[in-house]
């Protein structure tokens, strides 16, 4: 019974659940630790993923597709960035905007580009990197199976969501340029004195973003399902600020943290499976990840610290 | 300085919601005057609409079908028709509201998910008809006819189906366990219809079948249904039926990957998903587009069944089994006569199909 539920794809399926989520959540920390609130990533996981697979339509090469979703998610943020940065709008209003300029953008799209709603036709995906023989037979093969599923199973960009959480980590906390970032979020008022632009920091903040979004956008069409569907984020956007929050602004703990959430949701998918064995209605398991995210957002996990400045439009004095 | 600047975002705002609610609006065809070249006898020219379930148009499932019944209306009885879409639950009151106040009679509001706003609308314009596509009103309103369908029935044939397949090696996915899935979309009676119809379906002809059902909660996330997919497969899992809407788009795909054979539902998805052949056996069909076609009709004859709750299943053609299309050749006859029995039995009352698990 617990064979069914413990399984190699079940922390496979959390790493592959995990990845779309990590890539927005690093975005958001990105961008809040700039001091700029993105509750846009939703709308350009989605604005990615539509363009993604509308590259790939045109050109049948998913390589430049993942590069059309990340310059449209960086593309649409600039909405974000201008409103917020120089016009000094309310940045949760901005975002809203945002969502809501996604939905219809790629829903009017592709009834002016594909004559329909709903889905798109299938494109071509990006393959999992690796595929080795498995070696031996017996316990090794039965041990080649577990680690071969978990470490070797996966598409590109789900090992590069992980080298981007590291590269990212690294960046913000030991570099020049990751000082400033947390400064203009801290304090701007204090960069500014020292001469650096705050609204050229904050707008490679909010580019970044977006690109990471567009990215996780890329992930769920490219190589997850293979097709644009209308709404397909279908709320990742907003977990991910969740675990953004959760991995307190910091990007190896927003990969962290997606991963929990990736896991609670894959977890509850096999729990399913003993349906069969125990009665209980599958709401119950659905109701996994989202249960989760009340938890940890309510303090389970201590205080979560906000960067200072944080929603906060920059003026110059 | 920044006066000009709040006004440039205002424009900028406004804009944005302009290009937001843009296909809100744009419907396909939207009347597309078609009593222009009809010899319009009728002095009233009937005006049919339909409201959509979130899912919209191009669901390729039963928003799309009850469009495809409006349409076949609009050709073949000269009606003049509209479509709303819903894009919110909380759409459906003012899009009802909307063509009810411009004169537009039948009204279908299709999905389950509108029982409720049909029951407090209907009564509100008493002289509008309404047609409710998966609805059943108990107790029954008097200008308003449930359209309902005997998905167990249907599914019960994709059982028979996926039950001896399952055992079978026509194909290379095939494996040797006696396993097979069902993929959910949303935990409530209408699908529940699908799984118990499925389950007895296979258990009739392969009593020790293994049936593993999961749900996704929802009916778009194709991400989810993949992942549901994947579950399955990992399970042994080789023949999989799925009634979850667009979640079992991904679910198609975890079968070409893994190596599963597919049942689709509600359209023929053979010619409604483009390259899925490799895997999709057959698919359940519910013929809503006929159940909303002939709806129509009895309006422009004056019959409507206002007050009743109508059933189509086997019998009346609401539901069947598409063509093997691409496995023709490969499944074996014995499966097609065991169809073919199952289906003479449920029809003539031999076999009652349970609704629920």
């Amino acid at each position: 019974m617990l064979g069914d539920i413990i399984t190699p794809d079940l922390f496979a399926s959390a790493l592959r659940m995990a990845t779309p989520l990590a890539l927005a959540a690093i975005g958001g920390t990105i961008c809040e630790r700039a001091g700029v609130v993105n509750i846009a990533l939703e709308g350009i996981m989605l604005t990615g993923a539509f363009f993604g697979t509308a590259m790939v339509l045109l050109t049948g090469s998913p390589w430049l597709g993942v590069i059309a979703a990340v310059a449209s998610g960086a593309g649409i943020s600039a909405v974000h960035a201008f409103a917020s940065i120089n016009l000094r709008s309310n940045q949760v209003i901005s975002g809203t905007a945002i969502n809501l300029l996604a939905l219809g953008l790629t829903g009017f799209l592709m009834e002016l580009w594909y004559g329909h709603p709903g889905t798109t036709d299938p494109i071509k995906v990006l393959r999992p990197i690796f595929n080795f023989e498995s070696p031996g037979g017996g316990a090794i093969a039965e041990a080649w199976r577990w680690f071969d599923s978990i470490v070797f199973s996966h598409t590109p960009i789900v090992y590069l969501t992980i080298l981007i959480a590291i590269v990212a980590q690294v960046a913000i906390h030991r570099t020049k340029w990751g000082l400033r970032l947390r400064a203009l979020g801290e304090h701007p008022r204090a960069v500014d004195t020292v001469g650096v632009s705050v609204y050229r920091g904050r707008w490679v903040a909010v580019l970044m973003s977006g690109a990471l979004a567009g990215l996780a956008g890329a992930n769920l069409t490219i190589e997850q399902v293979g097709s644009f569907t209308e709404n397909m984020t279908n709320g990742r956007g907003f977990i991910a600020l969740a675990a953004n929050i959760f991995g307190r602004w910091t990007p190896v703990g927003s990969y962290l943290a997606s991963l929990l959430f990736g896991f609670a949701d894959a977890l509850q998918i096999k729990l399913q499976i003993l349906r069969g064995v125990v009665s209980i209605p599958p709401q119950l398991f659905l109701m996994l990840p989202y249960l989760l995210t009340v938890i940890v957002l309510a303090g389970v996990i201590g205080r979560a610290v906000a960067p200072a400045a944080v929603g906060e439009p920059y003026e110059k004095g | 300085m920044k006066g000009k600047k709040s006004k440039v975002l205002a424009v900028l705002l406004a804009l944005m919601l302009v290009v937001a609610f843009v296909p809100a609006c744009a419907q396909e065809e939207p009347t597309d005057d078609p009593g222009a070249d009809q010899p319009a006898e009728e002095e009233v020219t009937i005006k049919a609409a339909m409201v959509t379930d979130v899912g919209g148009l191009g669901d390729k499932s039963f928003n799309d079908l009850s469009y495809e019944g409006l349409k076949r209306a609009q050709e073949e009885l000269g009606v003049e028709i509209e479509v709303l879409e819903s894009k919110e639950i909380t759409d459906y009151e003012s899009n009802i509201d909307q063509l009810a106040t411009a004169g537009f009679s039948p009204i279908f509001a299709v999905g389950f998910l509108m029982t409720d706003t049909v029951i407090k609308m209907a009564p509100e314009y008493p002289d509008t008809q309404f047609g409710g596509v998966d609805e059943f009103f108990d107790p029954p309103i008097d200008n308003v006819v449930g359209l309902n369908f005997k998905e167990q029935e249907g599914s019960y044939l994709a059982g028979v189906v996926a039950g001896l397949a399952t055992k079978e090696t026509f194909d290379a996915k095939l494996n040797p366990d006696n396993v097979i899935g069902f993929v959910g979309g949303m935990d409530v009676p209408l699908i529940k219809r699908f799984e118990a119809g499925f389950i007895a379906g296979a258990k009739s002809v392969n009593p020790d079948v293994k049936v593993i059902s999961l749900y996704a909660g929802n009916f778009t996330d194709q991400a989810k249904g993949k992942e549901l997919g994947l579950s399955l497969i990992e399970q042994k899992a080789d023949v999989i039926y799925a009634a979850a809407g667009a979640v079992g788009l991904g679910t198609i795909q975890a079968c070409q990957e893994r190596g599963a054979l597919f049942i689709g539902v509600d359209a023929d998805q053979f010619e409604t998903v483009p390259g899925s052949g490799d895997v999709m056996l057959t698919s359940m069909m519910k013929r809503v587009d006929i159940a909303v076609f002939e709806t129509i009709k009895s309006v422009v004859d004056g019959t409507f069944a206002g007050g009743e709750n109508q059933v189509f299943g086997l019998a009346e053609g609401g539901v069947d089994l598409a063509p093997y299309h691409d496995f023709d050749t490969k499944v074996p006859q014995s499966i097609k006569d065991a169809v073919a029995k199952a289906r003479e039995d449920i029809i003539s009352g031999a076999v009652t199909v349970p609704d629920a698990l």
